[in-house]
């Protein structure tokens, strides 16, 4: 009765060791996350506050983004609209073909990520770097991201120290000391970031009063990709845009201390015209399904989500599965409801890797209802046709068993006999509840019998 | 139809109830009795440096302190006049590269996370990344409580805290940065290591003027 989520969470337990550290890690960050939010009176009406904002702005989204492309527009940017996929790798790869660009460096993005642009530009012959660091490391051993935030968490020091010998990035074999190997990958992405014809971005905010793209990074890899080049193209989820500094500042105390537990990204970079040695900037706007998600009674508030990856950090289905246990590519409470809006027939699989603990909603800084939409989607599943039958099957029979009360009684009455079927017998195959479980021992008396001694 | 109209248009067919924008104006922001020391105190814990200077020192004598070994000061300064590098000059951006120290100009500071809002006010920006080192010039009386009181001076015509400095300077070259400390970076493993792809090392000189 394994969903697709279970099976591939058992692969990652495999190695308990690792599956140990992961979820000692996340919680740490956790913790740290928790050591800022206390450490502001403010932090609760900051939360109410960032909701109030995400819920106004993502419903007035039609008239911010017109005030944002129009303020863009006038700062001489060229903003395009791609209504899907699709639509934004061909935009993107016509700005690259114009400007005859070989390679472009990239800072991090899971909208370009969503978008399947890299396969798609690299089919065409541009030579798509990634800069962030752990992206850089997932992009070289041709992996997916397994986290939001910390794509190469999955990997550990040797892993990457082996995947830079194995690159030529790392010349001194056997020494895979984080600090030396940041150095080397430095030293790797400085001569990158020197030689490419183009840079793109994607962004945290835009600010529909001053058509800002406003791009929070720790390396200042965003700042480097856009500061060599001559050709700055940034793309940007509708979702994305807010209405000014005012709010810019509820949103910026919250992305880092949430997500990283940090009091703020090292670079907080505004973005508004094109450099002056540089070709004009472009931002490509993609709506690719937000338009219609938000029309979905239950489930458009997940276009509140700022991505900080607090969620996840939280999870305990997600520390002890791991990024890769989902089917989504955004993993953990945010990308079972995306993975969801975006194709429910493929991703329902998902949406079991959740205890309803609700530990996301709590940290979560927009206030984004994860928990009770995944246990919203559950219930969707039978009319999804995606619903496990043995599961249903299960659930046909406890409603005959709890609504007969003679059947119950008759049954738990006689539950008692069980503990004396041999263990093997019990803990086989053939009863899904011993796995992963021990088999508990049955009570001689059932409760209803038991409670009439105190009565 | 062009793709923005059919995307706004299907927004405004599915969007359903809308919602007003919250008052922002009874946010209790967090205040600092000496923000000067709260933000010097943060700028430490980010992995920066930031030292007070004394009245009448010359700050071309403190760099040359604080880096011995650099060859490559790149500056646009006036005041720099250590400076074997101007980032208006330069032919490309990328001849920025090989700065051992970049000597930068912040308009104030943020108490709270440290963060320095630098506008760009050079031709090439990238000397407040691709330098190995990247020391700013902040005046001590320009440092604000939190992002609230910073963004709000950001909107206000006329720019920073006291007014003394305008804001004339993002809109020209229309780029500017908040920076707190080192660029840095977590992904091998977990383990914290300064210097990702920007600078090394960021020391906050600040000023009494």
């Amino acid at each position: 009765m394994s969903t697709q989520h279970s099976k591939a969470a058992k692969e990652f337990l495999k190695n308990q060791q690792y599956a140990h550290w992961h979820d000692a890690t996340f919680w740490a960050v956790r913790t740290k996350r928790d050591n800022m939010a206390y450490g502001l009176d403010e932090w609760e009406q900051l939360r109410e506050k960032a909701s109030a904002i995400k819920r106004h702005t993502i419903t007035h989204l039609d008239e911010y983004l017109d005030q944002f492309a129009t303020a863009a527009e006038k700062n001489g940017v060229e903003v395009h609209w791609a209504k899907d996929a699709q639509e934004f790798n061909e935009i993107v790869y016509g700005i690259l073909k114009n400007h005859n660009v070989k390679k472009m460096v990239k800072s991090k993005s899971m909208l370009t990520e969503e978008c399947g642009m890299n396969p798609y530009l690299e089919s065409k012959g541009i030579e798509v770097v990634e800069t962030d660091l752990g992206e850089r490391i997932i992009q070289l051993k041709g992996q997916a991201p397994s986290h939001i935030v910390m794509p190469a968490i999955h990997l550990n020091h040797d892993d990457v120290g082996e995947l830079f010998e194995e690159k030529g990035i790392s010349n001194e074999k056997g020494n895979h000391d984080p600090t030396f190997l940041t150095y080397r990958a430095r030293l790797s992405l400085r001569n990158e970031f020197l030689t490419a014809d183009a840079g793109m971005t994607g962004a945290n905010f835009g600010i529909a009063e001053t058509g800002d793209i406003v791009v929070c990074t720790n390396e200042g890899n965003a700042d480097m990709s856009t500061s060599c080049p001559r050709l700055h193209i940034a793309a940007i989820g509708l979702e994305k845009i807010i209405p000014n500094y005012e709010c810019l500042a509820v949103f910026q105390r919250m992305l880092c201390r949430a997500g990283t537990g940090q009091p703020t990204t090292t670079y907080t970079s505004h973005f508004r015209k094109a450099r002056p040695t540089a070709h004009h900037m472009h931002i490509v706007l993609v709506d690719n399904g937000r338009s219609e998600w938000i029309g979905n009674p239950e489930h458009w508030e997940s276009l509140k989500c700022i991505r900080c990856g607090s969620c996840m950090n939280t999870c305990p289905v997600y520390r002890r599965s791991g990024g890769y246990s989902y089917s989504y590519f955004i993993p953990g409470p945010i990308g079972i409801n995306l993975g969801m809006l975006r194709d429910p027939q493929k991703h329902s699989g998902n949406v079991s890797a959740c205890t309803l603990c609700l530990s996301c909603q709590t940290v979560c800084p927009v206030k984004l209802n994860l928990g009770d939409q995944i246990y919203q989607w559950r219930q969707q599943l039978d009319d999804l046709g995606t619903a496990n039958p043995e599961k249903k099957m299960m659930c046909k029979g406890m409603s005959m068993l709890y609504g007969s009360p003679g059947l119950y009684n008759f049954g738990t009455g006689l539950a008692h006999w069980a503990n004396y079927i041999p263990s093997p017998l019990m803990n086989c195959g053939l009863n899904p509840w011993a796995e992963g479980h021990k088999m508990m021992e049955f009570p001689k008396k059932p409760f209803h019998e038991m409670i009439k001694d105190y009565e | 139809m062009s793709s923005k109209e059919d995307i706004l248009k299907k927004y405004r067919a599915n969007v359903h109830e809308r919602y007003d924008m919250p008052d922002l104006s009874d946010i209790k922001a967090v205040t600092y009795p000496d923000p000067l020391l709260q933000f010097m105190n943060m700028t430490k814990s980010v992995g920066g440096n930031a030292i007070e200077v004394e009245k009448g020192r010359d700050v071309n004598e403190l760099i040359r302190e604080l880096y011995p070994d650099a060859k490559e000061i790149a500056s646009n300064l006036p005041e720099i006049t250590i400076a074997t590098r101007n980032p208006d000059d330069v032919g490309r951006a990328r001849d920025l590269n090989g700065t051992d120290v970049g000597v930068v100009r912040g308009e104030f500071g943020v108490a709270e996370n440290a963060c320095v809002w630098i506008p760009q006010t050079m031709k090439e920006k990238a000397v407040m990344f691709i330098s190995e080192n990247l020391v700013i010039l902040l005046p001590k009386s320009q440092i604000v409580n939190n992002m609230h009181e910073a963004y709000k001076h950001l909107s206000a015509p006329g720019g920073s805290p006291a007014g003394s400095t305008d804001d004339s300077a993002f809109d020209a070259y229309g780029y500017g940065t908040f920076i707190s400390g080192p660029s840095k970076t977590a992904d091998i493993a977990q383990v914290l290591v300064m210097g990702a792809q920007a600078a090394r090392s960021a020391t906050v000189l600040l000023l009494d003027e």
